[in-house]
């Protein structure tokens, strides 16, 4: 187990360090930088050339990104070089709002997407499942920033009810946190709910034909003991899967739904950062999107051997 | 395309797919949709009577009537004709990333699952690297910094997908590599390079295409939420998430400029994943 979490990491900091070449590279060969910004077009050659200077850009490029990964490697991100604030804080505090609106996402994704999926496997080919399926066939067409300018207007013309434009933290005041990412989490809860219920679904319907179903049926156990503890044992691991590839697509979505509400998570500040040309808190930024993209991985992986002891991790 | 041993004509093999539409009514529920779709885009001037340029101030954001159905936008448009000449637009920059990343990711698929070893293993890293984004993530990072043009964001979503075709492929030849006909090839003399074209291809090559309507919802969904971001076409060009990006800003006044242009996303996405899944499901019967 070890061995096989050491190895994981191992690739995975290769990844992450291939990726990060990619980026630097990536935005440093497109014409136009941070001083080209600040200063405007009739800029004075003298002043370009030391800010330059000043934020290393003079320098070729593979030695910038040495200086880049050297300070990374020993925790330092940076400042920021539009808002002359450490990067670190920065993210940090963005990271916090995108963390706070994909849990609750995922939960309420859960809490909805779950039990429609049960309740169409169990009504197969019934009214019910028809009900369940056409919903999720129209959550997975609607954009989910349309699902959120709809929901907007909905709230607005039957309640008279908008959100709150400034965003206030959790620690600050529930009520007013939670009445602002109630309509995000809502917009992209309705499209993973759509996914899930899908999900769900098909898993219980081909479990269903499966023989230790039958099997289990046929020795007289209750619907109730099959159901919980023969076929949602055997489900739990693409369920664990699709819970991982659910928190990515989130984590995606977010960038669109953040910038629709004006929330300050990741998404708005990577958005913010490629328009300024902020090089630090962008490759900071995308490094933390790779790097979690990577342990929800990695957990997914790891849970397969606690739910079901036959995995043998490789 | 099928195994009865009676080689049947052209149209009778076209018959008898359409016969068996009638038990699946989502399939054919899709390809009516989707024909739909088509006919707006090859024949705009059908389905709008207005230009989707043409300005008129003194009708701005008025609401859906008789002589505007969809209502207009900000600057007095029309709202109908932006949605309808939108889909030649849209869905064309779709299709352009889709074949792209379906021929790229696939010819580099085949060749690595054939051919294996270092070309593998290179190619498997870099297709890491794009995968460990979330997709949409990723295409804002190129259209961002590469700038909002269409030729970049096409390129953007050929990046984003060609992983995905990568893998199927991929898997597909590997799959194939292994099977007698291969050996048996190999064994009369042809070069690896005509067992690859001529024998592997062909047989991987039905599992790309029915990808290719697979993914198109979901390219379609990205490429949207770029226009939207404001990363994909320009105004004043009519492009459904361009012209949600404009509705956004006057959601509250003028809703209808951006709930008619998110229902043909909506409509659009819906038709292409019924007829992927349509076919899906077609080809994992054979």
């Amino acid at each position: 187990m070890g061995v096989y979490i050491a190895k994981r990491l191992a690739a995975s900091a290769v990844t992450a360090l291939l990726t990060s070449i990619v980026v630097f590279l990536l935005v440093r060969s497109v014409p136009g930088d941070v001083v080209g910004q600040m200063l405007g077009q009739t800029s004075d050659p003298v002043a370009a050339k030391a800010l330059r200077e000043f934020f290393g850009l003079d320098q070729p490029v593979w030695r910038q990104y040495a200086n880049w990964l050297g300070r990374v490697l020993a925790g330092d991100f940076g400042t920021s070089w539009t808002r002359g604030q450490p990067v670190m804080g920065m993210v940090g505090s963005a990271l916090g709002v995108t963390i706070q609106l994909a849990a609750a996402t995922l939960v309420l994704a859960t809490a909805i997407g779950v039990p429609l999926g049960i309740l169409a496997a169990i009504y197969e080919g019934r009214a019910p499942d028809r009900i369940v399926q056409a919903f999720n066939l129209l959550g997975l067409a609607a954009p989910v920033f349309w699902i959120g300018l709809m929901l907007l207007v909905g709230m607005s013309s039957s309640f008279d009810w908008s959100p709150p434009l400034m965003y206030v933290p959790l620690h600050e005041s529930v009520s007013e946190n939670l009445s602002i990412i109630a309509l995000p989490v809502l917009s992209l809860a309705l499209l993973q709910a759509a996914a899930y219920s899908q999900f769900v679904r098909q898993s219980i319907v081909s479990a269903l034909g499966q023989d230790y179903v039958r099997t289990a049926v046929a020795k007289g156990l209750s619907t109730r003991t099959v159901f919980f503890r023969h076929l949602l044992r055997n489900i739990g691991i693409p369920l664990v899967t699709f819970m991982g590839l659910i928190l990515i697509q989130i984590l995606g979505g977010a960038v669109i739904i953040e910038s629709l509400f004006a929330l300050p998570g990741l998404g708005r500040l990577l958005l913010s950062s490629i328009e300024t040309r902020d090089y630090p808190v962008l490759q900071a930024g995308l490094l933390v999107v790779v790097v979690i993209a990577m342990l929800v991985n990695l957990v997914v992986d790891l849970s397969y051997r606690i739910i079901d002891p036959r995995v043998r991790l490789s | 395309m099928n195994a009865s041993s009676v080689d049947p004509t052209f149209r009778q093999r076209v018959a008898k797919h359409a016969r068996r539409l009638r038990h699946e009514p989502d399939l054919l529920i899709g390809l009516v949709l989707s024909s739909f779709v088509l006919l707006v885009v090859l024949f705009p001037g059908l389905f709008a009577g207005h230009s989707p340029l043409a300005v008129n101030v003194d009708r701005a954001m008025e609401a859906p009537s008789a002589t505007h159905l969809f209502g207009t936008d900000d600057v007095g448009r029309d709202v109908l004709a932006r949605v309808v000449y939108g889909a030649r637009i849209t869905l064309s920059i779709c299709a352009s990333a889709l074949v792209l990343a379906a021929v790229i990711g696939g010819a580099l698929g085949l060749l690595s699952g054939f051919v294996g070893g270092r070309i593998d293993m290179l190619f498997g890293r870099l297709i890491d690297v794009v995968l460990s984004f979330p997709p949409i993530i990723f295409g804002v990072m190129v259209t961002g910094i590469l700038g909002p043009k269409t030729t970049n964001l096409i390129f953007a979503l050929t990046v984003v997908y060609v992983p995905l075709f990568f893998r199927i492929a991929r898997s597909g030849a590997m799959a194939e590599a292994g099977m007698i006909y291969v050996e048996a090839a190999r064994s009369m003399g042809l070069s690896q390079g005509r067992i690859l074209l001529r024998h592997v291809a062909r047989n991987v090559l039905p599992v790309i295409l029915v990808q290719c309507m697979v993914l198109f919802p979901l390219v379609l969904q990205i490429q949207s939420a770029l226009g939207f971001l404001g990363l994909g076409v320009q105004p004043p060009t009519p492009d459904w998430g361009a012209i949600l990006q404009q509705g956004k800003d006057y959601i509250l006044l003028a809703p209808w400029m951006s709930a008619f242009p998110g229902l043909a996303i909506l409509i659009t996405a819906l038709a292409l994943m019924l007829v992927g899944r349509g076919l899906q499901r077609r080809m994992d019967r054979r």
